[in-house]
C-alpha cells in the first residue's frame, strides 16, 4: 500500500508477537529511553538459549523488532548474541533512519543479556 | 475499514456527488464563467447562484465570499492579505498556540518578514480567554486570529466574545472556522467577524474548494495573494470551477437542512463512545468538559504508545493529530500547548465522526481501542 509506513514483515509480528512475555525464573534484562522501554528475558539449556522473551513499550517497529530478535536467537546457542546485528534486522524490517536510535535500546537489551547470561555462567 | 476521521475529511454526500458528476457533463457549466458569450453567461449563473446558497449557510451577503481551493489558502489569503495591507498602520499581530498549521505556519512567516506576533496559550482545557487576548493587544495590532473549532480537540473558541472587543478596539477579527461550518449554527450578520475561512470537503462537499468570508466594512481589505485574470474582483483571480461551486452548494443546502439532526446525532455517538473507551483506566478526555463539538472526541490513555495503539486499531481509521502532520510521529504541538506531558500526548487518538457514522461503527472502535490497549499494556515492562 502506498505511504504505508509499515513493511509487510513489521504488520506480521506486530500483530502475532509470539515472544511476548517474560521467561520465569530466567535472566531478565531492561533498558530504557524516553520513547522506549525494552525488557528481554531468556533461560539456557546447556549453551542453548531455550526460550527468549521481550515485553516492550514502543512504536510498532520496536514491538517487531523485540519479536524479530527473540524469534531470531531463540533455540540457538547463545553465541548468536554476540553477532547478532541490529542493522541488518533494521534494514529486513524497512525501519526508517529517524527511528534507528530506538533500535539501538534494542540492541544495548541485547548485549545487557548477553553479559548477564556470562554472569550466570560464572 | 471504519472511517473515523471526519475532521480530516468527511467522505462527499451522495447527493453532492450526483450534483457534481452531472456538472461536469452539463453544457451550461462547460464554460468559463467569465466569459460574455450565452454559454458562459449559463456558468455564470449557475456559479451565482451557487456562491448565494453557501452564503445562506453563513448568514452573509454573496459578495462578500472569495472562492478559494479550501481553507489553507482562505486562511493564507486572509492573514497575508490583511497583515500586508493594514502593514503601514502597524505590525502586530495575535494568534494562538492551538491554531491549524495553516494560520500557524503563515505567522510564523510574517514573523520572519519582520511583523511581531503574539501567541497565546490556551487554559488547560484549550479554551482562549478574552482577557488572554486583551492582555496583549497594542496601539499597533491590526489583526487577530483564533480558530472556532479546534481540529484537534473539538474545542469551541468564544468567537462572539472575542470578537466584540476587538471590535471595539477596531482589530480585524479572522475565523477559521473550517471545523464548524455546516455542523454549528453560524450568522456573519451577527457575529463580530471580520474574516472566515471555510471548506467544503470539511461538511460533506468536494475537496479543492473553500471560501473566505470578507466583511464588507470600512478598513477590512486585503492584498491578493495571486495576480491575473481580475476573477472576483481582482482579490482571487483564476477561472472559477463551476461543478465544485455547485457542489459546495449542495453542501451546504444540505447542512442547513439537517444540521441540528446532524448534532444530535454526533451527540449520540459521543456519549456512547466515551462511555465505551472508559473501560479502560487511565483515559483522558482532552477537551474542554463543556465548550466543544461533539464529532470530535480526542483521548489519552495512560501508559500505552499512541503510534502502536493506532496501527493495533486498525481497520479502524482514526488520527493521532491533525491530517496535515499525522505522519510526523512528534507529540501534537495542539496537546503538548494544553500542558499535556509528551507521553499523554502521544497516546492521544482523535475520533471524529459524522453523518454517516453509525452506532455500529462506534462499537467497533471501542471494541478495537479497548482490545488494543490491554494487548500493548501487558506486552509493556512492568514498573
Amino acid at each position: 500500500m502506498m505511504n504505508d509506513p509499515y513493511s509487510s514483515v513489521v504488520r506480521r509480528l506486530f500483530a502475532n508477537p509470539k515472544h511476548g512475555g517474560v521467561v520465569d525464573g530466567g535472566v531478565v534484562v531492561r533498558r530504557q529511553a524516553s520513547d522506549v522501554d525494552i525488557e528481554l528475558s531468556a533461560a539456557m539449556q546447556g549453551e542453548i538459549l531455550k526460550t527468549v522473551r521481550f515485553r516492550a513499550y514502543g512504536c510498532p517497529h520496536v514491538l517487531a523488532a523485540s519479536e524479530a530478535l527473540c524469534e531470531a536467537v531463540e533455540g540457538h546457542p547463545r553465541a548468536v548474541l554476540a553477532s547478532f546485528g541490529i542493522h541488518g534486522l533494521a534494514q529486513e524490517l524497512g525501519v526508517p533512519v529517524e527511528k534507528t536510535g530506538r533500535l539501538l535500546i534494542l540492541e544495548d537489551a541485547l548485549r545487557a543479556l548477553n553479559f548477564a547470561l556470562d554472569g550466570r555462567n560464572v | 475499514m471504519i472511517y473515523l476521521d471526519y475532521a480530516a475529511t468527511t467522505p462527499v454526500d451522495p447527493s453532492v456527488a450526483a450534483v457534481i458528476t452531472e456538472a461536469m457533463a452539463n453544457a451550461h457549466t462547460l464554460a468559463n464563467p467569465s466569459a460574455v458569450h450565452l454559454a458562459g453567461r449559463q456558468s455564470a449563473a449557475l456559479s451565482e447562484a451557487g456562491v448565494e446558497t453557501v452564503a445562506s449557510l453563513l448568514g452573509c451577503a454573496a459578495r462578500d465570499l472569495i472562492l478559494t481551493s479550501g481553507a489553507t489558502e482562505a486562511d493564507n489569503l486572509a492573514i497575508q492579505g490583511v497583515a500586508r495591507w493594514r502593514a503601514d498602520r502597524g505590525r502586530h499581530l495575535v494568534t494562538s498556540r492551538t491554531e491549524h498549521k495553516a494560520v500557524t505556519d503563515v505567522f510564523s512567516k510574517l514573523e520572519r518578514e519582520g511583523f511581531t506576533v503574539s501567541w497565546l496559550t490556551p487554559d488547560a482545557n484549550g479554551l482562549i480567554q478574552i482577557d488572554a487576548v486583551r492582555e496583549v493587544l497594542r496601539d499597533d495590532t491590526q489583526l487577530v486570529s483564533i480558530m472556532h473549532v479546534n481540529n484537534e480537540t473539538g474545542v469551541i473558541q468564544d468567537i462572539a466574545g472575542i470578537g466584540e472587543m476587538l471590535r471595539e478596539r477596531d482589530i480585524l477579527f479572522h475565523v477559521d472556522a473550517a471545523q464548524s461550518v455546516g455542523k454549528l449554527d453560524i450568522d456573519l450578520e451577527s457575529l463580530p467577524v471580520d474574516l472566515m475561512s471555510i471548506a467544503a470537503h470539511k461538511f460533506y462537499g468536494p475537496k479543492g474548494i473553500g471560501a473566505l468570508y470578507v466583511a464588507d466594512r470600512p478598513g477590512c481589505q486585503l492584498e491578493p495573494l495571486f495576480y491575473g485574470g481580475g476573477q472576483q474582483r481582482g482579490r482571487r483571480p483564476g477561472t472559477l470551477p463551476v461543478p465544485l461551486i455547485l457542489g459546495f452548494a449542495k453542501a451546504a443546502e444540505i447542512a442547513m437542512e439537517r444540521m441540528t439532526d446532524d448534532l444530535k446525532h454526533v451527540t449520540g455517538l459521543h456519549d456512547r463512545l466515551l462511555t465505551g473507551l472508559q473501560q479502560s483506566a487511565g483515559l483522558h478526555v482532552n477537551s474542554h468538559p463543556q465548550s466543544h463539538y461533539p464529532g470530535i472526541l480526542n483521548v489519552s490513555i495512560d501508559a500505552v504508545e499512541g503510534e502502536s495503539l493506532l496501527l493495533g486499531m486498525e481497520p479502524v481509521c482514526v488520527a493521532t493529530g491533525s491530517a496535515c502532520n499525522s505522519r510526523n510521529q512528534e507529540p501534537s504541538y495542539v496537546l503538548r500547548a494544553l500542558g499535556l506531558s509528551d507521553a499523554q500526548a502521544q497516546s492521544a487518538v482523535r475520533f471524529s465522526f459524522g453523518r454517516f457514522t453509525t452506532e455500529q461503527d462506534i462499537d467497533a472502535a471501542i471494541d478495537a481501542h479497548v482490545t488494543s490497549v490491554a494487548r500493548l499494556r501487558a506486552l509493556k515492562p512492568r514498573a
